[in-house]
């Protein structure tokens, strides 16, 4: 039986098989077609990937840009980017992830659970945090503001006064309609029935999946695995709770898809869940792990756990904005012009959907070969029965197929960064 | 309250950005009560893809985003029948983006003949010629929510726009992206010791800023109402003309010293002239930093 899923950054196709007592035992994820942004890429002069990058995707191009910034950095022996710039970068690219975080909520996952999609709700709340960004990067999307050596911008003390009350702004618009309540509260509290008796239209929605008995549907190897790094995430993998640090991005392998213009994923041969319930494992955020530890890596905890970092990452971001320092530079040019450089370099970062990867090949700055691994490429790999990819995995077992749809959104799934 | 016109937002190659972008827009609530998506790729719709696809669905207006190829199918439909379909049902069709007006950046995605509706870069094309005259072009990548949203109410009120050689609103397109630049001064002065990282200084000189020559009104209509690229010292990739993406991009091309494209309509010889003239100035207060 055959499903296509539309709205997801474009369309991807299920193809369900059942077994006998009419459950899925297969699904093929089929994606349509692929742009080829890796070889528009070759033999371009290496900065300008600055520019063609975050057109990947629409609702995550930022963090395109910031992997991209960072192999071509990667590529430099000894590159000074000044802290002022690695503020600024990370708190773009916090904005970004909440505006996403917010567009999935309101605009995918409220009609899963049978509920008008709620445009106003996304889009007044990604608008403002958008400004923010446009504050420091002159527009959102598709901005290219980072650049080899820092950030292109200098702000002021208005500028910094400017994004703190778009911050507030957001927190409040979460505190009014996703949990009602101190976003403190939320953010650390570390019990999921406390936050279920709450007003909000998260609360709703948990609810919701409780009354029809779902809170367990969805699951997965219970297998994690993030590679960014910054002042909020911690790398990782995390296998049924069992947290090991060391982590060699050598061991990501893709691999070619028959039926489909998605490349698989693998750490070690094994796919591996990332995004925002990776990183919440990793960081042991503990409203996650209490809600980990009753219904394991289903639906439940992966909804609970996006929308999570919404007023997580706002409140690191008031705090991280109070660390720019305006009479240090935003800017250092680098020693040596790109244009001299031979070299290889990689760039992870923690996009929306989980850990993005660029790997960025030059001579003398001209591009040789780029490699792109996005998030939803290890969620969504097309593995085999005997290796069943993510999202596969979690499907199977499943009779009605708009479940198996809820669980495969539930990875917030983005077809134009998934084929690239 | 009038009827509300049925818009079909059709994506072909696209990166989604526009559909994004007009997210921002300010009076969404507004526009909605004005305006019906009878599909749309994010916004919830009465019709799915499928639907689109398989029946003979009405629409006012038709919004093509992304690149257009014979080769490129949504959905084992090849999307030029798609549009073909539906254009000559729509009263006015828009190619929202560079990409579906120009071709734009992936118009180098490897599928053969890929175009915008009307233009391959500068060059018309024909396959598509009978919609001329009920297109219009918004380039820009991503569109301004603003100039589309108004577009949009514009066809909706019969308001005959005036449109350039690539059919787009001259009230939008007219402009450069210089026009309303913060760091006009700089420019006008030849100030050119533009360093990344400062609130002061002109990207022209060196730095590839293409404001001074690519037409669009991002200094005029803020984007996200807040800023742009150039006043937050990015400078303009030109990604509203027809051959966006240029390479290159952070680098002013020169010969002997005089930037290759020079502000629109002028010629080397007054350029230099002008040149000439603005070294006379020594303006203490623009080689300072602003505060």
């Amino acid at each position: 039986m055959i499903k296509l899923i539309e709205k997801i950054e474009g369309e991807a196709r299920l193809n369900f098989s059942f077994d006998k007592n009419k459950k899925i035992d297969f699904v093929d994820i089929e994606f349509f077609s692929t742009r080829n942004i890796e070889n528009i890429l070759q033999d371009k002069p290496a900065l300008d990937a600055l520019v063609i990058n975050p057109r990947v995707c629409g609702i995550c191009g930022h963090a395109h840009l910031l992997a991209t910034v960072k192999a071509l950095e990667d590529c430099y022996q000894n590159i000074k980017i000044p802290k002022n710039a690695q503020i600024l970068r990370e708190l773009t690219l916090n904005f970004e992830l909440i505006q996403n975080h917010f567009k999935w909520f309101y605009l995918t996952v409220l009609p899963l659970f049978g509920y008008k999609q709620h445009l106003l709700k996304a889009t007044l709340p990604s608008q403002t945090i958008a400004k923010a960004i446009a504050t420091v990067g002159g527009q959102y999307p598709h901005t290219s503001y980072a650049i080899v050596g820092g950030v292109v911008c200098d702000i002021s003390a208005m500028d910094i006064i400017k994004i703190e009350s778009y911050i507030d702004e957001v927190i409040s618009y979460f505190e009014n309609n996703i949990v009602v309540a101190k976003s403190e509260e939320f953010s650390e509290c570390d019990n999921v029935e406390k936050i279920m008796i709450k007003d909000g239209d998260l609360p709703k929605i948990l609810l919701n999946i409780k009354e029809k008995s779902w809170e367990y549907v969805g699951k997965s190897y219970d297998r994690f695995i993030t590679f960014g790094e910054n002042s909020y995430f911690q790398s990782g993998k995390s296998i049924k709770t069992r947290v090991s640090k060391n982590l060699n991005t050598d061991d990501v392998k893709e691999q070619l898809n028959q039926n489909s213009h998605a490349k698989n994923v693998t750490y070690k041969g094994k796919y591996y869940e990332v995004g925002p319930l990776s990183r919440a494992m990793l960081k042991k955020t503990p409203l996650i792990k209490d809600a980990h530890r009753r219904y394991g890596d289903s639906i439940f905890s992966r909804i609970l756990s996006r929308v999570c970092e919404i007023p997580q990452l706002l409140k690191h971001s008031k705090k991280l904005l109070q660390e720019i320092e305006l009479n240090q530079p935003f800017y250092i040019e680098p020693k040596t012009d790109i244009s001299k450089i031979s070299a290889c370099g990689i760039g992870i970062v923690e996009a929306a959907r989980g850990s993005l990867i660029h790997k960025v090949e030059l001579e003398k700055g001209i591009i040789k070969n780029y490699e792109i691994i996005t998030p939803t490429q290890w969620n969504l790999s097309n593995g085999e029965k005997k290796n069943l990819g993510i999202s596969q995995k979690a499907m199977i077992g499943e009779s009605d197929i708009s479940l198996a749809e809820i669980i495969f959104k539930s990875f917030d799934v983005c077809s134009v960064c998934t084929t690239h | 309250m009038c009827k509300k016109l049925q818009i079909l937002w059709l994506s072909a190659i696209s990166c989604n950005g526009n559909a994004h972008s007009f997210l921002n827009y300010p009076q969404l609530d507004v526009f909605l009560d004005n305006f019906e998506f009878i599909y749309h790729p994010i916004i919830e719709s009465d019709y799915t893809l499928e639907d689109v696809i398989n029946k003979d669905l009405d629409c006012d207006i038709l919004l093509i985003d992304g690149a257009i190829s014979p080769e490129f199918k949504k959905m084992d439909e090849p999307i030029i029948n798609i549009v073909d379909r539906y254009a000559h049902k729509a009263k006015k069709i828009v190619t929202v983006g560079t990409c579906a007006t120009f071709g734009g950046i992936f118009s180098q995605s490897g599928y053969a003949y890929t175009t915008g509706l009307h233009f391959n870069q500068k060059n018309p094309t024909f396959l598509f010629k009978s919609l001329k005259d009920k297109t219009i072009s918004i380039s820009g990548c991503p569109i301004q929510p603003e100039v589309l949203a108004s577009t949009l109410y514009a066809i909706k009120k019969d308001i005959k726009l005036k449109l350039d050689n690539y059919l787009r609103p001259q009230e939008f397109f007219a402009y450069t992206v210089h026009n309303g630049c913060t760091r006009n001064e700089y420019f006008e002065y030849k100030i050119d010791n533009h360093v990344f990282g400062k609130k002061e200084g002109c990207m022209f000189y060196d730095h590839g800023c293409q404001a001074p020559f690519t037409n669009a009104s991002c200094n005029k209509i803020l984007w996200n109402e807040v800023n742009s690229k150039t006043r937050a010292g990015l400078p303009c990739m030109g990604c509203t003309s027809p051959d966006f993406p240029k390479q290159n991009l952070f680098k002013t091309k020169k010969n002997m010293g005089i930037p290759q494209d020079l502000p629109l309509g002028v010629g080397k010889r007054t350029y230099l002239t002008l040149a000439g003239v603005t070294k006379a100035f020594k303006i203490k207060r623009l080689e300072e930093e602003l505060f």
